[in-house]
């Protein structure tokens, strides 16, 4: 009985070709898109899982309320695994990591590379997050100051394939010995750990008193408690001990957070909007919205099944009531048809499995990641696979196979043309389809156009400052550093330099967080700004704006110690009414200084420049001082002549290898930096317009068969009214009415939706787009014109068909 | 076998009522012949599909085989079609996607007999109709006395006990609709109960019996001895 279902399925759709392709590839392509991202976002979600007892773990970071929002960061000062393991008795564990941020440059006999990635954790780390080991065993691994672990990629590339256990490394003028190597090549863990070190004041090269620091969040805590323990409870507590003992001490250093308890299974997808994460971070939301169109094509594609089959219903309701006159039951017809449905299905299946085998190696470059679509090694996949098939091949199915079965047959054997009966209910739900379709595909091309406008915006927006051609790269060395000055002077005068500025805050790079004070009647008043350390030539280098005052001066002595510039906002945020106002006004800050901690450098405002952007677009504007302080000179920014960049960085070079021999110049330019920040909206970019892409086209298959069989049904009329003296155009317009009115229904439908989540979006930009209201428009008449012209061509087939020979045949 | 008693079919649009039988009465009994003549729109059609149980009265008696059926459920109706009805058409309607053998096999599967049971009964009577060796040709390759030929033998193969024939010449040429008639002759000598309707006086002669109809009604019935090729 079922082999005789399929062998007529497989007649069936071989001889309705047509119908049979639109569908197929509809559903193959609606399918290869969903499996792309089905697989997508289940490697997005495997981050971490493989830790044993991850739901007991919990990374403890800060947040604090600004204005609205609550800004959050991983970050936390070191006292945070102190106290939870102290105070808190359900803590089984807390540990610490520390970044070591730069790279830095290991050797190993004659072989030297600069490695970044690089960690400070303490010892136990490995008793909260059991991290698999290739070489050497996590007991042990941190347990000296010169222990150093590993990842698999660094000790290949130092000591090739073999056991480097035991092996020297020099880090600098420092020698490590490997203790053990992670087996993290395609670990699905949030830290990409290059290599650890022990996370000791010595180590680092800090005083041992820095350790008990409340104020100092450089840290990343990990808290791992005791099995039953509650997390929530565990939050409050912690937090209830910080207001009692904490909160005073803080405020006196005009420092405010709170703690939270991120859950470890949370931590790779829920940070996308914290400030300054060094771990690897999806972003839930685009997880999210991915899931959403894959949901959206899948749908789209099931809804061309029910409409073609439907439409198509037509043609096949006589087959009906010939097979029930001669005894077939319902059900029996249902199986059929369904049978015809799960087919087609299957051979979409497979074709899309194909498509996906196809496509993967593309999204893995695009993505980065190392996706696999092993149907053998993985039954499992294989089985949802099947189980697909099955689910959309009955749901997409079942209404078409309902309708079709339930044809009586006196009826459709009667009349050639059946429009009673379930058949106007199929025509409303038919239409009900296209409008979803439609509004669907209507919704995703506002999101495409308006997510290609932000990150237009993101990429070039006037920051403020020019970051065009300018060469960005640390100091290393210390011929270097400690002639800086001999540096910078021989790089300002090299052939195709512009201007060069040694400095720690640069835009696009770390900047350092401080506090200034403004004596305001006698009292200090404390305010968070950030601390540019820069030199004579920051502002022309970078091509900075002054609105008052002016700019730092060699020739007056006073202004390496005594002199300040603002920028805008932080004229405002001091208290200063104008530029203008702010000039002249006193300023002091705790010089950084690790002999004297309470020295304190006195000035005045001399400047206030125009605000630029240091940060992403992502982040509002904050206050900066601007102030000369050669104690914290660490990066180079040289601003090369347009006419031949090629001659500028080799000159460049050249300076660098005269000082610094021994250190190869490791070199950036800085609007590619700026360009990285904003990678994954252009991926986001970039994914949205292809599958929106695709869910048109798919919609559009369904379409053009829907106006074909519209066409089909209404041929004997249309050559009626051709031979009553309708034109070509009338026929048009005639078969044309009904497809653009539903999709005039779907841009209404559609538009509220994509306001709302467009908006939604745009919120997490610091600095966006209005709502382009000229997007919607755009996207109503894109659809309306794709649905025009795919229905037009089978309007004007039909209309310039000779009507005689429908006519004759009828 | 059929027992109908005031039949009445109504069918109601918007604008009208027609009332396609009224007050109908008549009965078959097994193994007989009988023609329905009567002029356009008087309600052949409609008595015909009722008889098989296609259609549902309005109004009315109606037994099959002794058995009440005028308010009997689609089910229980389909039930009785599949067992005992054959039906054969003017326009063919046999399934263009299947082949002669499979269009033949159809009832077969739906009785759920088994496949060589099917394989034999559909050669058995191919062979009858004389089409065996058109088996594996879908319908359009076959010339319309063919096609008819083939109606007739999808009708038959369940062996039903009641044929009903809704002008089955009636796109035929003289000589294959004579063709036809010959075999629901046979059919009939062998115990077939068979209700055709035509329009024709020709083969009209074939049947036992012709009852008149005139808008919804029976005017009249006149037997006449059956023709004798
Ligand atoms: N589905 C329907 N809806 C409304 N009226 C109908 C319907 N089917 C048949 N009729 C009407 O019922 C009457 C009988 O129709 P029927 O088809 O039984 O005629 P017929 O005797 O078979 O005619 P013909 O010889 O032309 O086939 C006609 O007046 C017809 O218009
Ligand atoms: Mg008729």
């Amino acid at each position: 009985m079922f082999k005789n279902y399929f062998l007529i399925a497989y007649r069936n759709v071989v001889r309705h070709k047509g119908f049979s392709f639109l569908n197929i590839a509809g559903l193959a392509l609606g399918l290869t898109a969903c499996l792309l991202i089905g697989l997508f976002v289940y490697d997005e979600q495997q981050y971490d899982q493989f830790v044993p007892q991850g739901e007991q773990i919990y990374r403890v970071g800060t947040q604090r309320l600004q204005g609205e929002t609550t800004e959050s960061t991983p970050m936390s000062p070191p006292m945070f695994a102190t106290s939870l393991q102290q105070e808190l008795p359900e803590v089984e564990k807390a540990v610490r990591i520390m970044s070591l941020q730069s790279k830095n440059l290991f050797r190993v006999g004659s072989k030297s590379l600069y490695e970044e990635h690089g960690f400070f954790a303490d010892a136990d780390l490995f008793k909260v997050l059991h991290l698999p080991f290739r070489y050497g065993s996590a007991a042990q691994a941190l347990a000296k100051p010169s222990s150093i672990v590993l990842s698999e990629a660094m000790a290949e590339r130092f000591f090739g394939p073999i056991n480097p256990v035991g092996q020297q490394i020099k880090l600098d003028t420092s020698t490590f010995q490997v203790t053990g190597v992670l087996r993290n090549r395609d670990l699905k863990f949030h830290l990409n750990i290059n290599f650890l070190l022990q996370l000791s004041p010595a180590v680092i090269g800090i005083p041992e008193k820095r350790m008990q620091s409340w104020g100092w969040r450089q840290f990343n805590t990990y808290a791992k408690l005791r099995p039953g323990a509650d997390g929530r409870n565990v939050a409050a507590k912690f937090q209830h001990y910080l207001e009692e003992k904490v909160k005073p001490q803080l405020a006196k250093d005009n420092i405010e957070y709170t703690a939270f308890f991120q859950p470890l299974r949370e931590v790779y997808l829920h940070s996308a909007d914290f400030k300054i994460n060094w771990a690897t971070h999806g972003n839930i939301t685009y997880v999210r919205a991915l899931s959403v169109i894959a949901g959206f094509i899948l749908l789209i594609a099931c809804f061309n099944f029910v409409n073609l089959a439907t439409a198509k219903s037509m043609q096949r309701a006589k087959e009906v009531g010939i097979r029930k006159t001669i005894g077939a039951s319902q059900p029996q017809l249902m199986l059929q048809f369904l049978a015809e449905t799960v087919l087609l299905t299957l051979i979409s299946v497979v074709l899309s499995t194909v498509l996906t085998a196809l496509l993967l190696p593309s999204l893995n470059r695009f993505t980065g990641k190392s996706l696999s679509f092993d149907l053998i090694a993985n039954p499992g996949l294989l089985a949802l696979l099947l189980g697909l098939t099955l689910v959309v091949g009955l749901v997409a199915g079942f209404y078409p196979a309902l309708v079709l079965s339930s044809f009586k047959p006196v009826k459709v054997l009667k009349s050639t043309v059946v429009t009673d009966g379930p058949l106007g209910r199929v025509q409303w739900l038919r239409h009900g389809l296209i409008v979803v379709q439609f509004a669907l595909s209507v919704f995703l091309i506002i999101c495409a156009i308006v997510v290609f406008q932000q990150v237009s915006y993101l990429h070039n927006k006037n920051l403020g400052f020019n970051k065009d051609q300018i060469m960005f790269f640390p100091m290393r060395g210390d011929s270097m550093t400690k002639n800086y000055e001999a540096f910078k002077n021989e790089l300002s005068q090299a052939p195709g330099v512009a201007s060069a500025t040694i400095g720690y805050g640069f835009p696009g790079d770390m900047v350092a967080g401080d506090q200034i004070i403004v004596p305001i009647n006698g009292e200090p008043k404390k305010f968070s700004v950030t601390q540019l350390l820069v030199d004579y030539d920051y502002l022309k280098t970078l091509g900075l704006q002054l609105v008052a005052g002016r700019n730092f001066s060699k020739e007056l002595k006073t202004d390496k110690d005594q002199a300040f510039i603002l920028n805008e906002t932080a004229v405002r945020d001091l208290g200063f009414a104008t530029p203008e106002k702010a000039l002249g006004q006193t300023l002091q800050w705790n010089i950084w200084n690790n002999k004297n901690p309470d020295s304190t450098k006195t000035g005045k405002v001399i400047g206030v420049v125009k605000d630029f952007h240091y940060k992403s677009l992502y982040d509002k504007l904050e206050p900066a001082v601007l102030q000369i302080f050669p104690d914290a000179y660490w990066k180079v920014a040289v601003k090369l002549k347009g006419e031949n960049l090629g001659a500028g960085v080799e000159s460049v070079k050249q300076v660098w290898s005269k000082f610094s021999p021994n250190y190869p110049i490791e070199y950036k330019f800085m609007d590619d930096n700026f360009d990285e920040m904003y990678q994954a909206e252009d991926k986001l970019k970039t994914l949205l317009w292809t599958f929106t892409g695709i869910a048109i086209f798919v919609g559009c298959l369904g379409l053009f068969g829907l106006a074909t069989y519209a066409a089909e049904r209404r041929k004997k009329e249309i050559g009626i009214r051709k031979v009553l003296g309708a034109s070509v155009s009338d026929i048009v317009a005639l078969l044309s009415k009904e497809f653009l009115a539903l999709v005039l229904v779907a841009a209404v439908i559609a538009f509220p939706a994509a306001w709302l989540a467009m908006s939604t979006w745009l919120q997490d930009f610091a600095y966006r787009i209005d709502l382009p209201l000229w997007a919607f428009g755009a996207a109503g008449l894109a659809a309306a014109a794709v649905a025009f012209l795919t229905v037009g061509y089978q309007a004007v087939r039909a209309a310039t068909a000779n009507p005689v020979n429908h006519l004759r045949a009828n | 076998m059929i027992k109908i008693e005031n039949l009445e079919k109504i069918y109601r649009t918007e604008e009208v009522q027609t009332k396609a039988l009224n007050n109908v009465s008549l009965a078959v009994s097994e193994g007989e012949f009988v023609a329905i003549m009567g002029p356009s729109g008087c309600g052949k059609s409609t008595l015909l599909n009722i008889l098989g149980l296609l259609d549902e009265p309005d109004g009315g008696r109606f037994a099959f085989a002794g058995t009440e059926v005028a308010k009997a459920s689609e089910r229980r109706r389909a039930e009785l079609r599949k067992q005992h009805i054959g039906f054969v058409f003017q326009s063919f309607n046999l399934i263009e996607e299947l082949t002669v053998f499979e269009n033949v096999e159809l009832p077969l599967i739906y009785l759920g007999v088994g496949a060589a049971e099917r394989q034999e009964k559909v050669a058995q009577v191919l062979e009858k109709m004389q089409i065996m060796h058109r088996r594996n040709h879908f319908p359009q390759q076959l010339s319309g006395g063919q096609q008819q030929r083939v109606a007739v033998a999808r009708a038959v193969v369940n062996s039903p006990r009641l044929i009903l024939a809704d002008e089955p010449t009636g796109n035929l040429d003289s000589s294959n609709g004579n063709e036809v008639m010959e075999l629901l002759t046979e059919l009939n000598e062998t115990g077939t109960t068979i209700v055709m309707v035509t329009h024709s006086e020709h083969d009209a002669r074939y049947a036992h019996r012709v009852i008149r109809l005139l808008d919804g009604a029976v005017v009249l019935e006149n037997l006449h001895q059956p023709f004798t090729a």
